[in-house]
């Protein structure tokens, strides 16, 4: 565990790398969705495609090789994801939720949430350059986000599931499991918890990754059974096959800042 | 601290799993698939998923959609653009659907009003009117010949056809594509009078929307209706009217005076609503010498009962006769017209080939203007229709008739006396 303090901010570092990397891919299926009608739709694509390798570069000149310039190119890129999150949800807000107000609008919005994946990553990066691994702020920190992404994952399953009323029962599982979530980490955050329920916690992610596997499986199931004969418009307008991993995504990452927590405390 | 810990992180959980349930179950039944039973996850996914995109890209439609009573009863953009047996399939943003509806679409919720219009003049006889009989089935030839004998067993019109391809499709056709024959095997389009989106009963009752079709000097019913006291009325009290009003619930409290659908289809105040606009007529006023239907006696019955909404059981009477009367009178003036011309054909004065020779446009005028106008102005009160486009023009047609058949036969005996 001597390596633990280096190991952590690597995991941390390689997570957001994978994030940013995977959130192109990502960005370039829903946002074909809407055949890139606005222009500014191809901004956290680019972002995406050029940040991850300039990070991955930065890291390393960072870490390895201890250069001044590898630590403020990644707050520059922590800085950019946070402009690109919060502007891609200002934008965002421009859905016709805001225009309508109706809850028919709100479950067929843009979802308005989304694009914060990419003001937490750009957090994440921060921390992880501005807070000492070593102190407990660190661990809590990465709990927080992994609330916030919870709590996203619980709005946007509840709204892509109503799109289609929950027709099947099953619909409801990922709403239920992270509504759990948002309430074990919720507690973690706010209080100094003890190593059980940290234990608890992590059971409660581990049925987070589950649901995101069958979830995947699932929506896989949807794309290859879907109406089309073409599979790339399977893909952009059948179940969003991208989806439930965030599941998985969020409990690797809740799941590293309880494990740093529980470190830290006594039996 | 463990226990306290668990409890008030179960009860978070559970406090949002709660307000999920309760936001799911305040959206409308159509959303949530409950109650109404929808058969399928993409007709919920259609009643929002649709109007996201196409509120962008055709905003016009999701408006025209929402003002819709389709709209109201929580009928789904893929209810009416699911494919039907024998239309062709679309992939369409995780949808399959149909881009040509036809009245097999409406059918499937509409089949009274569908029955009822494929019965009538607006069917099969309508299309046919221009193109004959090409594209409709044996069995659909037949069905239609049973109620309008000899409208659509028959060969393109001769005058349609002189006019070319272009004209056809944006002339003729236009209109008289409201009964043409679909490739689903259904025949005709609502939309030619409800639009496409609105699918709207008060856009359907309003005389503008029958005059799209019913104007010009062939069938002048539009122009006529302006002229009458109908129109005087509607043009002053067209604001106060209901005319949303559902067709069979329709009172005179909702429409005190009458538009062209009042007459020929309304359900007013109880009297039974159809969608076979020639069930209330009693001639075959479009032909060039107009005879009784053989529904003569229920169709003026059925027309007459909407009369006596409005007007004395005596004045009705006598405006029947009256009309009747312009109508055996323009008769009398069309067949001497007739009768003259087809002496020309028999005298081998005239060439085989229609509408080669000026005479043939100016019979045309004759019965197919000037004849209808008069009759279609005798039964819907328009004074100046029945005598000076009516007529008037009929005498005056007739003495140029007569002047070119004098100067044919003159011309003939010159000839032979050359010869």
């Amino acid at each position: 565990m001597r390596d633990w303090p280096h190991r952590r901010w690597l995991m941390l570092e390689l997570f957001v790398l994978l994030n940013l990397a995977f959130l192109a891919v990502d960005i370039y299926v829903a946002h074909s969705i809407n055949r890139f009608a606005n222009p500014m739709e191809w901004v956290p694509f680019v972002f995406s495609v050029v940040a991850t390798p300039l990070l991955a570069l930065a890291s390393v000149a960072d870490r390895r090789h201890r250069r001044r310039w590898g630590r403020w190119f990644g707050l520059i890129i922590g800085c950019g994801a946070i402009i690109v999150g919060i502007g891609g949800m200002m934008l965002h807000l421009e859905s016709q939720f805001f225009e309508l107000q109706t809850l028919r609008s709100l479950v067929y919005t843009a979802p308005f949430a989304a694009p914060l994946a990419y003001a937490g990553l750009g957090f994440l990066i921060l921390l992880n350059r501005m807070v000492d691994p070593d102190h407990t702020e660190w661990g809590r920190w990465i709990v927080v986000f992994g609330l916030g992404g919870f709590l996203g994952n619980f709005l946007l399953s509840l709204c892509d599931h109503a799109q289609n009323g929950f027709f099947l029962a099953s619909e409801w599982v990922p709403v239920f499991s992270s509504a759990f979530a948002v309430g074990f980490l919720a507690l973690t955050v706010a209080t100094t918890p003890n190593r059980l329920f940290l234990n608890f916690c992590l059971a409660v992610l581990v049925a987070q990754a589950i649901v995101g596997g069958i979830g995947f499986v699932l929506h896989l199931r949807g794309i290859v059974g879907g109406v089309a004969h073409d599979v790339r418009e399977n893909i952009l307008f059948g179940p969003p096959v991208f989806a439930p991993l965030l599941f998985i995504n969020l409990a690797i990452l809740s799941g590293l800042g309880i494990i740093d927590l529980k470190s830290r405390r006594a039996v | 601290m463990a226990f306290k810990s668990v409890f008030i992180a179960i009860f978070i959980s559970t406090a949002l799993i709660f307000a999920a349930l309760i936001i799911n179950n305040s959206r409308p039944t159509v959303e949530t698939g409950g109650a109404v039973g929808q058969p399928a996850a993409q007709f919920i996914r259609a009643t929002g998923k649709c109007a996201e995109c196409h509120r962008r890209e055709t905003s016009s439609i999701v408006h025209q959609y929402e003002m819709s009573r389709h709209s109201v009863k929580g009928v789904t953009c893929l209810e009416c653009h699911q494919p039907l047996e024998g239309q062709e399939k679309w992939a369409h943003s995780g949808f399959i659907l149909t881009r040509q509806l036809t009245s097999l679409n409406c059918r499937q919720c509409h089949t009274t009003e569908y029955d009822q219009f494929v019965r009538s003049r607006h069917g099969a006889p309508a299309y046919a009117a221009v193109q004959g009989e090409q594209g409709f089935t044996e069995e659909q030839i037949a069905f239609a010949e049973k109620y309008h004998p000899g409208t659509v067993r028959r060969s393109p019109n001769a005058l349609a056809l002189r006019q070319g391809e272009g004209v056809l499709d944006l002339g003729c056709l236009a209109c008289h594509n409201i009964g043409k024959p679909n490739v689903d095997g259904s025949i005709g389009s609502c939309t030619q009078c409800h639009s496409r989106h609105a699918t709207s009963v008060a856009l359907a009752r309003q005389p503008q929307t029958c005059g799209q079709c019913h104007m010009g000097p062939d069938h002048s019913q539009i122009e006529i209706f302006n002229e009458s006291k109908h129109g005087i009325l509607w043009a002053h009290q067209k604001d106060l009217m209901n005319l949303s009003a559902p067709a069979k619930t329709l009172t005179t409290r909702d429409m005190p005076v009458p538009s062209c659908s009042t007459c020929h289809m309304s359900g007013l105040e109880g009297q039974k609503v159809t969608h076979d606009v020639t069930e209330r007529l009693s001639w075959w006023l479009f032909a060039p010498v107009s005879k009784k239907r053989p529904t003569y006696e229920t169709g003026q019955t059925a027309m007459k009962e909407i009369c006596l909404k409005c007007h004395a059981t005596t004045q009705v009477a006598k405006f029947y006769e009256d009309a009747e009367l312009v109508v055996l009178a323009t008769n009398e003036k069309v067949q001497a017209a007739l009768d003259l011309v087809q002496k020309l054909r028999d005298e081998e004065l005239l060439t085989p080939e229609p509408f080669d020779e000026p005479i043939e446009f100016l019979i045309f005028d004759l019965w197919h203007y000037n004849g209808r106008t008069a009759k279609h102005g005798a039964f819907m009160g328009g004074a100046d229709f029945v005598q000076w486009h009516g007529n008037y023009e009929l005498l005056l047609k007739m003495n140029e008739i007569e002047d070119m058949a004098a100067e044919l036969r003159a011309r003939k005996r010159q000839e032979l006396s050359d010869a």
